[in-house]
Protein backbone atom coordinates (compact mmCIF):
# COMPACT_ATOMS: atom_id res chain seq x y z
CA UNK A 1 0.00 0.00 0.00
CA UNK A 2 2.59 2.44 1.43
CA UNK A 3 4.60 2.02 -2.11
CA UNK A 4 1.50 3.16 -3.72
CA UNK A 5 0.98 6.06 -2.25
CA UNK A 6 4.84 7.98 -2.31
CA UNK A 7 4.47 7.53 -5.78
CA UNK A 8 1.52 10.53 -5.70
CA UNK A 9 0.90 13.62 -4.62
CA UNK A 10 3.32 16.24 -2.61
CA UNK A 11 5.95 13.86 -0.80
CA UNK A 12 7.45 12.92 -4.03
CA UNK A 13 8.75 16.30 -4.45
CA UNK A 14 10.73 16.16 -0.80
CA UNK A 15 12.03 13.17 -1.97
CA UNK A 16 15.30 13.87 -3.88
CA UNK A 17 16.11 15.84 -1.24
CA UNK A 18 15.65 13.47 1.89
CA UNK A 19 17.75 11.03 -0.18
CA UNK A 20 20.64 13.08 -0.47
CA UNK A 21 20.38 14.04 3.36
CA UNK A 22 20.26 10.03 3.82
CA UNK A 23 22.73 9.30 1.82
CA UNK A 24 25.46 11.63 3.48
CA UNK A 25 24.71 10.11 6.53
CA UNK A 26 24.99 7.32 5.30
CA UNK A 27 28.04 7.99 4.23
CA UNK A 28 29.80 9.33 7.27
CA UNK A 29 28.38 6.64 8.78
CA UNK A 30 30.39 4.30 6.49
CA UNK A 31 33.60 6.00 7.31
CA UNK A 32 33.13 5.33 10.93
CA UNK A 33 31.63 2.08 10.97
CA UNK A 34 34.15 0.84 8.36
CA UNK A 35 37.57 1.28 10.89
CA UNK A 36 35.29 -0.07 13.98
CA UNK A 37 34.86 -3.12 12.30
CA UNK A 38 38.27 -3.63 11.33
CA UNK A 39 39.31 -2.63 14.30
CA UNK A 40 37.10 -5.14 16.41
CA UNK A 41 37.81 -8.17 14.17
CA UNK A 42 41.70 -7.22 14.56
CA UNK A 43 41.06 -6.85 18.25
CA UNK A 44 40.84 -10.86 19.46
CA UNK A 45 44.12 -12.04 17.21
CA UNK A 46 46.07 -9.11 18.44
CA UNK A 47 44.92 -10.16 22.24
CA UNK A 48 46.10 -13.79 21.92
CA UNK A 49 49.03 -12.88 19.97
CA UNK A 50 49.97 -10.33 22.78
CA UNK A 51 49.08 -13.12 25.20
CA UNK A 52 51.63 -15.37 23.70
CA UNK A 53 54.56 -13.61 23.40
CA UNK A 54 57.09 -12.62 26.11
CA UNK A 55 57.55 -9.28 24.58
CA UNK A 56 58.18 -6.07 27.50
CA UNK A 57 60.98 -7.06 29.96
CA UNK A 58 60.67 -5.86 34.01
CA UNK A 59 64.30 -5.72 34.92
CA UNK A 60 64.69 -6.98 38.32
CA UNK A 61 68.40 -6.21 40.65
CA UNK A 62 69.79 -9.28 42.12
CA UNK A 63 68.50 -9.76 45.22
CA UNK A 64 65.37 -8.37 44.42
CA UNK A 65 62.30 -10.39 44.63
CA UNK A 66 59.62 -9.39 42.08
CA UNK A 67 55.37 -10.26 42.14
CA UNK A 68 54.63 -12.23 38.79
CA UNK A 69 51.57 -14.15 38.38
CA UNK A 70 50.67 -14.63 41.78
CA UNK A 71 53.96 -15.50 43.40
CA UNK A 72 57.36 -13.50 44.37
CA UNK A 73 59.97 -14.45 42.20
CA UNK A 74 64.11 -13.98 43.08
CA UNK A 75 67.07 -15.15 41.64
CA UNK A 76 68.54 -17.83 43.35
CA UNK A 77 71.99 -18.39 41.68
CA UNK A 78 73.16 -18.46 37.85
CA UNK A 79 75.88 -20.96 37.43
CA UNK A 80 77.71 -22.09 34.25
CA UNK A 81 80.59 -24.74 33.42
CA UNK A 82 81.70 -27.33 31.57
CA UNK A 83 79.72 -30.59 32.59
CA UNK A 84 78.40 -33.24 30.73
CA UNK A 85 78.19 -34.25 26.69
CA UNK A 86 78.25 -30.66 25.49
CA UNK A 87 78.99 -29.56 21.70
CA UNK A 88 82.34 -27.58 21.18
CA UNK A 89 82.12 -24.19 22.74
CA UNK A 90 79.44 -24.86 24.54
CA UNK A 91 79.18 -24.43 28.44
CA UNK A 92 76.53 -25.74 30.54
CA UNK A 93 73.91 -23.38 32.74
CA UNK A 94 72.19 -23.64 35.80
CA UNK A 95 69.55 -20.74 36.48
CA UNK A 96 67.58 -21.60 39.72
CA UNK A 97 64.66 -19.22 41.38
CA UNK A 98 63.28 -19.33 44.46
CA UNK A 99 59.42 -18.58 44.50
CA UNK A 100 56.94 -17.79 47.78
CA UNK A 101 53.78 -19.06 46.48
CA UNK A 102 51.15 -16.43 46.69
CA UNK A 103 48.25 -17.35 44.55
CA UNK A 104 48.04 -21.08 45.00
CA UNK A 105 46.39 -21.88 41.65
CA UNK A 106 49.24 -22.22 40.02
CA UNK A 107 47.59 -24.27 36.69
CA UNK A 108 45.90 -20.87 35.90
CA UNK A 109 48.87 -18.67 36.88
CA UNK A 110 51.49 -20.19 35.39
CA UNK A 111 50.30 -21.87 32.44
CA UNK A 112 52.91 -21.90 30.08
CA UNK A 113 55.47 -21.28 31.91
CA UNK A 114 58.90 -20.46 30.43
CA UNK A 115 62.28 -20.30 31.75
CA UNK A 116 64.95 -18.68 29.34
CA UNK A 117 68.36 -17.01 29.27
CA UNK A 118 68.67 -14.17 27.35
CA UNK A 119 71.89 -12.11 26.45
CA UNK A 120 72.60 -8.55 25.10
CA UNK A 121 71.61 -9.25 21.79
CA UNK A 122 68.48 -10.42 22.80
CA UNK A 123 68.87 -14.05 21.76
CA UNK A 124 66.91 -16.50 23.99
CA UNK A 125 67.99 -19.78 24.90
CA UNK A 126 64.93 -22.34 26.51
CA UNK A 127 66.03 -25.55 28.58
CA UNK A 128 67.80 -28.38 27.38
CA UNK A 129 68.54 -32.11 28.50
CA UNK A 130 71.94 -32.56 28.86
CA UNK A 131 73.39 -35.85 29.30
CA UNK A 132 75.29 -36.32 32.21
CA UNK A 133 73.85 -33.23 34.12
CA UNK A 134 70.93 -33.97 36.16
CA UNK A 135 69.19 -31.44 38.25
CA UNK A 136 70.59 -30.90 41.96
CA UNK A 137 68.36 -32.44 44.51
CA UNK A 138 65.11 -30.49 45.38
CA UNK A 139 65.13 -28.36 41.93
CA UNK A 140 61.51 -28.14 40.40
CA UNK A 141 61.14 -27.42 36.16
CA UNK A 142 58.74 -24.97 36.25
CA UNK A 143 56.00 -27.43 34.39
CA UNK A 144 56.57 -29.78 37.06
CA UNK A 145 56.06 -26.90 39.95
CA UNK A 146 52.70 -26.38 38.66
CA UNK A 147 51.59 -29.84 39.29
CA UNK A 148 53.47 -29.97 42.61
CA UNK A 149 50.44 -28.97 44.39
CA UNK A 150 51.87 -25.91 46.06
CA UNK A 151 50.29 -24.16 48.59
CA UNK A 152 50.57 -20.36 49.71
CA UNK A 153 53.11 -19.33 51.52
CA UNK A 154 55.48 -22.13 50.25
CA UNK A 155 58.34 -21.57 49.06
CA UNK A 156 59.88 -23.64 45.71
CA UNK A 157 63.06 -23.58 44.57
CA UNK A 158 62.57 -23.68 40.51
CA UNK A 159 65.27 -24.02 37.73
CA UNK A 160 66.73 -25.36 34.92
CA UNK A 161 69.53 -26.30 32.78
CA UNK A 162 70.93 -24.51 29.23
CA UNK A 163 73.01 -24.94 26.67
CA UNK A 164 74.90 -21.72 25.85
CA UNK A 165 77.28 -20.87 23.97
CA UNK A 166 80.98 -19.20 24.75
CA UNK A 167 79.91 -15.84 23.16
CA UNK A 168 76.59 -15.36 25.05
CA UNK A 169 77.65 -16.55 28.02
CA UNK A 170 79.76 -12.87 29.47
CA UNK A 171 76.35 -11.43 29.10
CA UNK A 172 73.23 -14.28 29.52
CA UNK A 173 70.50 -13.07 32.11
CA UNK A 174 67.76 -15.36 33.30
CA UNK A 175 64.33 -14.51 32.54
CA UNK A 176 60.77 -16.28 33.26
CA UNK A 177 57.63 -15.50 31.13
CA UNK A 178 53.98 -17.17 32.61
CA UNK A 179 50.88 -17.40 30.65
CA UNK A 180 49.08 -15.00 33.04
CA UNK A 181 51.48 -12.29 32.88
CA UNK A 182 52.26 -11.82 29.17
CA UNK A 183 53.51 -9.81 27.25
CA UNK A 184 55.16 -8.65 30.17
CA UNK A 185 58.02 -11.40 31.55
CA UNK A 186 60.46 -11.05 34.67
CA UNK A 187 64.44 -10.35 33.97
CA UNK A 188 67.36 -10.87 36.14
CA UNK A 189 70.37 -8.64 36.91
CA UNK A 190 73.26 -11.33 36.89
CA UNK A 191 74.88 -11.92 40.61
CA UNK A 192 77.53 -9.94 40.93
CA UNK A 193 80.84 -11.87 40.71
CA UNK B 1 15.83 10.06 -15.85
CA UNK B 2 16.83 8.69 -18.61
CA UNK B 3 20.25 9.84 -18.23
CA UNK B 4 20.18 8.77 -14.45
CA UNK B 5 19.37 5.09 -15.17
CA UNK B 6 22.47 5.59 -18.27
CA UNK B 7 24.83 6.64 -15.29
CA UNK B 8 23.43 3.45 -13.19
CA UNK B 9 24.07 1.33 -15.57
CA UNK B 10 27.44 2.23 -16.62
CA UNK B 11 28.71 2.19 -12.81
CA UNK B 12 26.82 -1.58 -12.58
CA UNK B 13 28.89 -2.89 -15.52
CA UNK B 14 31.95 -1.00 -14.52
CA UNK B 15 31.57 -2.59 -11.18
CA UNK B 16 31.17 -5.97 -12.62
CA UNK B 17 34.12 -5.61 -14.48
CA UNK B 18 36.46 -4.67 -12.04
CA UNK B 19 35.32 -7.30 -9.34
CA UNK B 20 35.86 -9.85 -12.30
CA UNK B 21 39.07 -8.38 -12.86
CA UNK B 22 39.74 -8.93 -9.42
CA UNK B 23 38.65 -12.54 -8.90
CA UNK B 24 40.82 -13.58 -11.92
CA UNK B 25 44.01 -11.10 -11.25
CA UNK B 26 44.15 -11.79 -7.31
CA UNK B 27 46.48 -14.83 -6.22
CA UNK B 28 44.38 -17.79 -4.50
CA UNK B 29 44.39 -17.97 -0.91
CA UNK B 30 46.52 -21.29 -0.74
CA UNK B 31 49.13 -19.20 -2.40
CA UNK B 32 48.73 -16.05 -0.20
CA UNK B 33 49.37 -18.23 2.49
CA UNK B 34 52.09 -20.81 1.34
CA UNK B 35 55.63 -20.50 2.89
CA UNK B 36 57.62 -18.09 1.68
CA UNK B 37 61.28 -19.77 0.41
CA UNK B 38 64.45 -18.99 0.66
CA UNK B 39 66.33 -20.04 -1.56
CA UNK B 40 70.33 -21.80 -1.25
CA UNK B 41 72.51 -23.90 -2.71
CA UNK B 42 74.50 -27.02 -1.66
CA UNK B 43 76.79 -26.45 1.50
CA UNK B 44 75.78 -22.87 1.62
CA UNK B 45 74.01 -21.89 4.59
CA UNK B 46 71.03 -20.60 4.01
CA UNK B 47 68.63 -17.96 6.40
CA UNK B 48 65.36 -18.64 6.83
CA UNK B 49 63.39 -16.78 9.62
CA UNK B 50 63.75 -18.79 12.59
CA UNK B 51 66.76 -20.65 11.84
CA UNK B 52 69.92 -21.07 9.59
CA UNK B 53 70.70 -24.63 7.62
CA UNK B 54 73.41 -25.83 5.86
CA UNK B 55 73.14 -28.87 3.72
CA UNK B 56 76.54 -30.88 4.16
CA UNK B 57 75.77 -34.70 2.77
CA UNK B 58 73.37 -36.71 1.14
CA UNK B 59 73.66 -40.36 0.90
CA UNK B 60 71.92 -42.31 -1.26
CA UNK B 61 71.10 -46.19 -0.03
CA UNK B 62 69.25 -49.45 -0.96
CA UNK B 63 68.57 -49.96 2.78
CA UNK B 64 68.86 -48.79 6.08
CA UNK B 65 70.52 -50.26 8.80
CA UNK B 66 68.56 -48.90 12.22
CA UNK B 67 68.02 -49.94 15.65
CA UNK B 68 64.84 -49.41 17.47
CA UNK B 69 63.76 -50.75 20.54
CA UNK B 70 67.27 -52.71 20.84
CA UNK B 71 66.57 -54.59 17.63
CA UNK B 72 68.86 -53.98 14.98
CA UNK B 73 66.69 -53.58 11.42
CA UNK B 74 67.15 -53.22 8.32
CA UNK B 75 64.87 -51.12 6.50
CA UNK B 76 64.16 -51.74 2.48
CA UNK B 77 62.14 -49.39 0.06
CA UNK B 78 60.47 -49.62 -3.19
CA UNK B 79 62.74 -47.13 -4.51
CA UNK B 80 66.29 -45.02 -2.56
CA UNK B 81 67.03 -44.14 0.73
CA UNK B 82 68.19 -40.69 0.57
CA UNK B 83 69.69 -39.60 3.88
CA UNK B 84 70.43 -35.92 4.31
CA UNK B 85 72.71 -34.52 6.90
CA UNK B 86 72.25 -30.88 7.45
CA UNK B 87 73.70 -28.29 10.33
CA UNK B 88 71.10 -25.96 11.64
CA UNK B 89 71.58 -23.14 14.39
CA UNK B 90 68.64 -21.35 15.76
CA UNK B 91 69.00 -17.61 14.70
CA UNK B 92 66.93 -15.46 17.47
CA UNK B 93 65.79 -18.17 20.07
CA UNK B 94 65.68 -22.10 20.89
CA UNK B 95 63.39 -23.68 18.22
CA UNK B 96 62.23 -26.80 17.40
CA UNK B 97 62.74 -27.46 13.32
CA UNK B 98 60.66 -30.16 11.97
CA UNK B 99 59.79 -30.52 8.84
CA UNK B 100 61.80 -31.75 5.91
CA UNK B 101 60.78 -32.48 2.10
CA UNK B 102 62.24 -33.57 -0.87
CA UNK B 103 60.82 -31.78 -3.96
CA UNK B 104 61.28 -33.64 -7.19
CA UNK B 105 61.99 -31.42 -10.02
CA UNK B 106 58.26 -31.53 -11.40
CA UNK B 107 57.29 -30.50 -8.38
CA UNK B 108 56.29 -33.91 -6.40
CA UNK B 109 56.93 -33.49 -2.67
CA UNK B 110 58.66 -35.96 -0.76
CA UNK B 111 58.31 -35.67 3.10
CA UNK B 112 60.55 -37.34 5.36
CA UNK B 113 60.12 -41.24 6.58
CA UNK B 114 58.16 -42.25 9.02
CA UNK B 115 59.23 -45.66 8.93
CA UNK B 116 62.26 -44.90 11.41
CA UNK B 117 60.15 -43.99 14.55
CA UNK B 118 62.07 -41.40 16.84
CA UNK B 119 65.76 -40.48 17.18
CA UNK B 120 67.31 -38.14 18.53
CA UNK B 121 68.85 -37.14 15.68
CA UNK B 122 65.80 -37.25 13.41
CA UNK B 123 63.24 -34.30 13.23
CA UNK B 124 61.91 -32.75 15.80
CA UNK B 125 65.17 -31.29 15.69
CA UNK B 126 65.48 -28.58 18.78
CA UNK B 127 68.11 -25.77 17.86
CA UNK B 128 69.59 -23.32 20.12
CA UNK B 129 71.12 -19.58 18.86
CA UNK B 130 74.71 -19.54 18.60
CA UNK B 131 74.90 -23.86 18.48
CA UNK B 132 75.62 -25.93 15.51
CA UNK B 133 74.17 -29.33 14.99
CA UNK B 134 74.14 -31.70 12.91
CA UNK B 135 70.44 -33.05 12.38
CA UNK B 136 69.04 -35.92 9.77
CA UNK B 137 66.69 -35.71 7.29
CA UNK B 138 65.71 -39.09 5.93
CA UNK B 139 63.44 -39.68 2.66
CA UNK B 140 62.23 -42.24 -0.03
CA UNK B 141 62.60 -40.92 -3.17
CA UNK B 142 62.27 -43.04 -6.23
CA UNK B 143 65.86 -42.37 -8.71
CA UNK B 144 63.88 -40.53 -11.61
CA UNK B 145 63.59 -38.05 -8.50
CA UNK B 146 67.07 -36.76 -8.59
CA UNK B 147 67.83 -34.72 -10.98
CA UNK B 148 67.20 -31.30 -10.45
CA UNK B 149 65.23 -31.84 -7.26
CA UNK B 150 65.64 -29.43 -4.16
CA UNK B 151 65.80 -30.09 -0.40
CA UNK B 152 62.53 -27.75 1.72
CA UNK B 153 63.27 -27.47 5.62
CA UNK B 154 60.77 -25.53 7.30
CA UNK B 155 59.74 -25.13 11.15
CA UNK B 156 56.27 -26.62 10.82
CA UNK B 157 54.48 -28.55 8.62
CA UNK B 158 51.70 -26.18 8.00
CA UNK B 159 53.73 -22.75 8.16
CA UNK B 160 51.53 -20.10 6.58
CA UNK B 161 53.92 -17.29 5.95
CA UNK B 162 56.76 -18.49 7.61
CA UNK B 163 59.95 -18.98 5.91
CA UNK B 164 61.29 -22.24 4.20
CA UNK B 165 64.67 -22.94 2.62
CA UNK B 166 64.95 -23.67 -0.38
CA UNK B 167 68.14 -25.65 -1.20
CA UNK B 168 68.71 -26.67 -4.74
CA UNK B 169 70.43 -30.30 -5.03
CA UNK B 170 71.97 -29.66 -8.14
CA UNK B 171 75.33 -30.56 -6.97
CA UNK B 172 74.71 -33.90 -6.27
CA UNK B 173 76.56 -36.24 -8.79
CA UNK B 174 74.31 -38.00 -11.21
CA UNK B 175 75.22 -40.66 -14.45
CA UNK B 176 73.55 -39.97 -18.10
CA UNK B 177 70.24 -41.33 -17.01
CA UNK B 178 69.84 -39.38 -13.96
CA UNK B 179 70.94 -41.87 -11.75
CA UNK B 180 73.09 -41.28 -8.79
CA UNK B 181 76.82 -41.91 -8.81
CA UNK B 182 77.13 -43.43 -5.88
CA UNK B 183 74.22 -45.74 -4.29
CA UNK B 184 75.40 -47.55 -1.19
CA UNK B 185 73.90 -51.57 -0.84
CA UNK B 186 73.64 -50.57 2.99
CA UNK B 187 73.77 -47.71 5.47
CA UNK B 188 74.02 -47.67 8.88
CA UNK B 189 72.57 -45.14 10.61
CA UNK B 190 74.32 -46.08 14.04
CA UNK B 191 77.54 -46.11 12.81
CA UNK B 192 79.80 -43.25 14.42
CA UNK B 193 80.00 -40.08 11.93
CA UNK B 194 83.20 -38.31 10.58
CA UNK B 195 83.74 -35.00 12.32
CA UNK B 196 81.91 -32.13 9.53
CA UNK B 197 84.82 -29.79 8.66
CA UNK B 198 84.76 -26.88 11.68
CA UNK B 199 83.79 -23.70 10.41
CA UNK B 200 81.13 -22.53 8.17
CA UNK B 201 81.94 -22.20 4.20
CA UNK C 1 -7.82 2.49 -8.71
CA UNK C 2 -6.89 0.85 -12.13
CA UNK C 3 -3.39 1.89 -12.67
CA UNK C 4 -2.84 0.52 -9.09
CA UNK C 5 -3.77 -2.48 -9.25
CA UNK C 6 -2.02 -3.14 -12.32
CA UNK C 7 0.85 -2.42 -10.76
CA UNK C 8 -0.04 -4.98 -8.26
CA UNK C 9 -0.19 -7.77 -10.45
CA UNK C 10 3.18 -7.11 -11.91
CA UNK C 11 4.96 -6.80 -8.60
CA UNK C 12 3.56 -10.40 -7.69
CA UNK C 13 4.25 -11.53 -11.06
CA UNK C 14 8.31 -10.21 -11.09
CA UNK C 15 8.27 -11.25 -7.26
CA UNK C 16 6.73 -14.58 -8.29
CA UNK C 17 8.53 -15.27 -11.28
CA UNK C 18 11.86 -16.16 -9.18
CA UNK C 19 10.13 -18.40 -7.22
CA UNK C 20 8.64 -20.18 -10.00
CA UNK C 21 11.99 -20.97 -11.68
CA UNK C 22 13.43 -21.83 -8.90
CA UNK C 23 10.76 -24.14 -7.76
CA UNK C 24 11.23 -25.97 -11.80
CA UNK C 25 14.79 -26.52 -11.31
CA UNK C 26 14.40 -28.02 -7.86
CA UNK C 27 11.69 -30.08 -9.10
CA UNK C 28 14.49 -31.47 -12.44
CA UNK C 29 16.86 -31.76 -10.02
CA UNK C 30 14.94 -34.02 -8.22
CA UNK C 31 13.57 -36.05 -11.15
CA UNK C 32 17.17 -36.58 -12.13
CA UNK C 33 18.04 -37.27 -8.86
CA UNK C 34 15.57 -40.05 -8.83
CA UNK C 35 16.80 -41.59 -11.72
CA UNK C 36 17.92 -45.25 -10.96
CA UNK C 37 21.55 -45.08 -10.37
CA UNK C 38 23.61 -47.79 -12.15
CA UNK C 39 25.21 -49.65 -9.49
CA UNK C 40 28.87 -49.53 -8.79
CA UNK C 41 30.61 -51.91 -11.46
CA UNK C 42 33.27 -54.62 -10.02
CA UNK C 43 36.80 -54.07 -10.34
CA UNK C 44 39.69 -56.33 -11.95
CA UNK C 45 41.64 -57.80 -9.47
CA UNK C 46 44.97 -58.41 -12.33
CA UNK C 47 45.11 -54.82 -12.81
CA UNK C 48 45.61 -52.23 -11.01
CA UNK C 49 42.82 -49.67 -10.62
CA UNK C 50 42.96 -46.07 -10.16
CA UNK C 51 40.96 -44.70 -7.08
CA UNK C 52 40.73 -41.03 -6.80
CA UNK C 53 44.43 -40.90 -5.10
CA UNK C 54 45.57 -44.23 -4.84
CA UNK C 55 45.76 -46.98 -7.63
CA UNK C 56 44.71 -50.35 -6.06
CA UNK C 57 45.36 -53.90 -6.67
CA UNK C 58 43.92 -55.93 -4.43
CA UNK C 59 46.44 -59.46 -3.69
CA UNK C 60 44.73 -61.43 -1.35
CA UNK C 61 42.66 -61.69 1.49
CA UNK C 62 42.73 -64.11 4.25
CA UNK C 63 41.29 -64.55 8.05
CA UNK C 64 44.42 -64.88 10.18
CA UNK C 65 44.42 -66.41 13.83
CA UNK C 66 47.86 -64.51 15.53
CA UNK C 67 49.91 -60.85 15.10
CA UNK C 68 49.69 -60.00 11.26
CA UNK C 69 52.60 -57.34 10.69
CA UNK C 70 53.02 -56.33 13.76
CA UNK C 71 48.86 -55.77 14.25
CA UNK C 72 48.41 -57.06 18.33
CA UNK C 73 45.12 -59.22 18.37
CA UNK C 74 42.70 -59.52 21.74
CA UNK C 75 42.31 -63.44 22.78
CA UNK C 76 39.44 -64.87 21.23
CA UNK C 77 39.85 -62.59 18.31
CA UNK C 78 40.59 -62.67 14.89
CA UNK C 79 41.62 -60.77 12.13
CA UNK C 80 40.10 -60.03 8.14
CA UNK C 81 43.10 -59.43 5.94
CA UNK C 82 43.37 -57.75 3.52
CA UNK C 83 46.21 -57.15 1.10
CA UNK C 84 46.67 -54.69 -1.27
CA UNK C 85 49.18 -52.44 -3.79
CA UNK C 86 49.06 -49.12 -2.99
CA UNK C 87 50.31 -46.61 -5.38
CA UNK C 88 50.20 -42.83 -4.07
CA UNK C 89 48.60 -40.99 -7.06
CA UNK C 90 48.54 -37.41 -5.94
CA UNK C 91 51.78 -34.84 -6.09
CA UNK C 92 53.17 -35.30 -2.37
CA UNK C 93 53.20 -37.93 0.41
CA UNK C 94 49.71 -38.93 2.03
CA UNK C 95 48.15 -41.29 4.23
CA UNK C 96 44.69 -41.00 3.77
CA UNK C 97 44.24 -44.67 2.79
CA UNK C 98 41.99 -45.49 5.49
CA UNK C 99 38.31 -45.23 4.33
CA UNK C 100 39.70 -46.81 0.68
CA UNK C 101 38.44 -50.34 1.66
CA UNK C 102 35.44 -51.65 3.57
CA UNK C 103 34.07 -55.25 3.69
CA UNK C 104 30.75 -55.90 3.08
CA UNK C 105 27.91 -57.26 4.84
CA UNK C 106 30.21 -58.09 8.03
CA UNK C 107 29.68 -57.02 11.84
CA UNK C 108 33.05 -55.06 12.47
CA UNK C 109 33.80 -53.85 16.12
CA UNK C 110 35.40 -51.20 15.18
CA UNK C 111 35.03 -50.01 10.78
CA UNK C 112 38.81 -48.35 11.11
CA UNK C 113 41.38 -50.92 10.60
CA UNK C 114 44.30 -51.07 11.49
CA UNK C 115 46.52 -50.77 8.63
CA UNK C 116 50.33 -51.90 8.07
CA UNK C 117 53.34 -52.00 5.60
CA UNK C 118 54.22 -55.25 4.72
CA UNK C 119 57.41 -54.64 4.72
CA UNK C 120 58.33 -54.24 7.66
CA UNK C 121 55.30 -53.60 9.76
CA UNK C 122 55.43 -49.85 10.12
CA UNK C 123 51.73 -48.89 11.07
CA UNK C 124 50.09 -46.57 8.62
CA UNK C 125 53.14 -44.98 6.94
CA UNK C 126 53.19 -41.78 4.65
CA UNK C 127 53.01 -43.22 1.19
CA UNK C 128 55.15 -41.46 -1.37
CA UNK C 129 54.22 -40.25 -4.96
CA UNK C 130 54.42 -43.05 -7.47
CA UNK C 131 55.86 -45.19 -4.99
CA UNK C 132 54.29 -48.68 -4.71
CA UNK C 133 53.81 -50.21 -1.49
CA UNK C 134 52.16 -53.50 -0.56
CA UNK C 135 49.66 -52.51 2.41
CA UNK C 136 47.57 -54.86 4.53
CA UNK C 137 44.57 -54.27 5.89
CA UNK C 138 43.61 -55.57 9.02
CA UNK C 139 40.24 -55.91 10.75
CA UNK C 140 39.84 -57.47 14.17
CA UNK C 141 36.88 -59.82 14.41
CA UNK C 142 35.21 -61.20 17.06
CA UNK C 143 36.02 -65.07 16.98
CA UNK C 144 32.93 -66.76 16.08
CA UNK C 145 32.32 -64.28 13.53
CA UNK C 146 31.60 -66.08 10.07
CA UNK C 147 33.55 -64.99 7.48
CA UNK C 148 32.07 -65.81 3.92
CA UNK C 149 34.23 -67.68 1.26
CA UNK C 150 34.23 -65.19 -0.75
CA UNK C 151 34.12 -61.39 0.31
CA UNK C 152 33.10 -58.42 -1.02
CA UNK C 153 34.97 -54.96 -0.44
CA UNK C 154 33.38 -51.78 -1.14
CA UNK C 155 35.94 -49.17 -3.03
CA UNK C 156 35.79 -45.64 -1.82
CA UNK C 157 37.54 -42.76 -4.23
CA UNK C 158 37.44 -39.38 -3.81
CA UNK C 159 37.20 -36.54 -6.35
CA UNK C 160 40.02 -33.71 -6.81
CA UNK C 161 39.02 -30.39 -6.90
CA UNK C 162 42.29 -27.37 -7.93
CA UNK C 163 40.32 -25.13 -5.68
CA UNK C 164 37.60 -26.17 -2.66
CA UNK C 165 34.85 -23.85 -2.50
CA UNK C 166 35.84 -22.11 0.82
CA UNK C 167 39.56 -21.26 0.67
CA UNK C 168 40.67 -22.12 -3.17
CA UNK C 169 42.94 -24.76 -2.05
CA UNK C 170 43.81 -27.60 -3.52
CA UNK C 171 42.22 -31.28 -2.23
CA UNK C 172 40.10 -34.22 -2.48
CA UNK C 173 36.71 -34.23 -1.50
CA UNK C 174 33.02 -35.74 -2.03
CA UNK C 175 33.80 -39.69 -1.39
CA UNK C 176 31.99 -41.85 -3.46
CA UNK C 177 31.59 -46.00 -4.20
CA UNK C 178 33.88 -46.42 -6.98
CA UNK C 179 33.05 -49.97 -7.56
CA UNK C 180 33.28 -53.32 -5.81
CA UNK C 181 35.88 -56.04 -5.58
CA UNK C 182 35.19 -59.93 -4.36
CA UNK C 183 38.12 -61.80 -3.44
CA UNK C 184 37.93 -65.59 -2.29
CA UNK C 185 39.24 -65.72 1.82
CA UNK C 186 41.41 -68.32 3.03
CA UNK C 187 41.37 -69.15 6.10
CA UNK C 188 44.98 -69.28 7.59
CA UNK C 189 45.62 -71.18 11.08
CA UNK C 190 49.16 -69.22 11.46
CA UNK C 191 50.18 -67.04 8.98
CA UNK C 192 53.88 -65.61 8.76
CA UNK C 193 54.13 -63.04 11.05
CA UNK C 194 55.67 -59.77 10.26
CA UNK C 195 59.47 -59.33 10.61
Amino acid sequence: MSAVSTATGPIASEDPRRERKWRRRSLVALAILLPLTLAETCYDSLREWLHGEDLIARDVDFGQSAPFGGSDWKLADLRGGKAGRLPDHAFAVIATFTVTIGDPNLQKQWLGCKLMLTDAAGRRWLPDFISGVSLPAGLMTCTSAIFSGAKRGDVLTIGDTFIVPEDAIKTIRPAVGLGSERPWYLRFQRPPK
Amino acid sequence: MRIRILGNLVILASTVALSYGMQVSKPHYADLTAPIPVDGAMHDTVRARSFDVRLDKVVFARQLKTNQFGQEKSLTTSGLWAVVSTNLTATAASTTIADGTWQGPTGLRYRQTERLGYRQDMPPHGVDPGLEKRGLFVFEIPSDQIRGASLLISARQFGPLDAQARISLDGLPTGADGQPADVLPQYDLDAPQAQPPQGKS
Amino acid sequence: MFRTARSKVQTWITAGAGTIAALFVAGLMGAFGALPAHTPPLLPLDTATDAGRWRIRPVRAYVSHARTYGVLLKPGQKALVLEADMTNRTARSDKAYFDVFKPDGLALADPMPMIALTRDGTLTPELHPGMTERMAYVWPLAGEAAVPANLSFGVTAEIFKPRDNLYGTPGWFNPYRLGTITLPVADVPAPGTGP
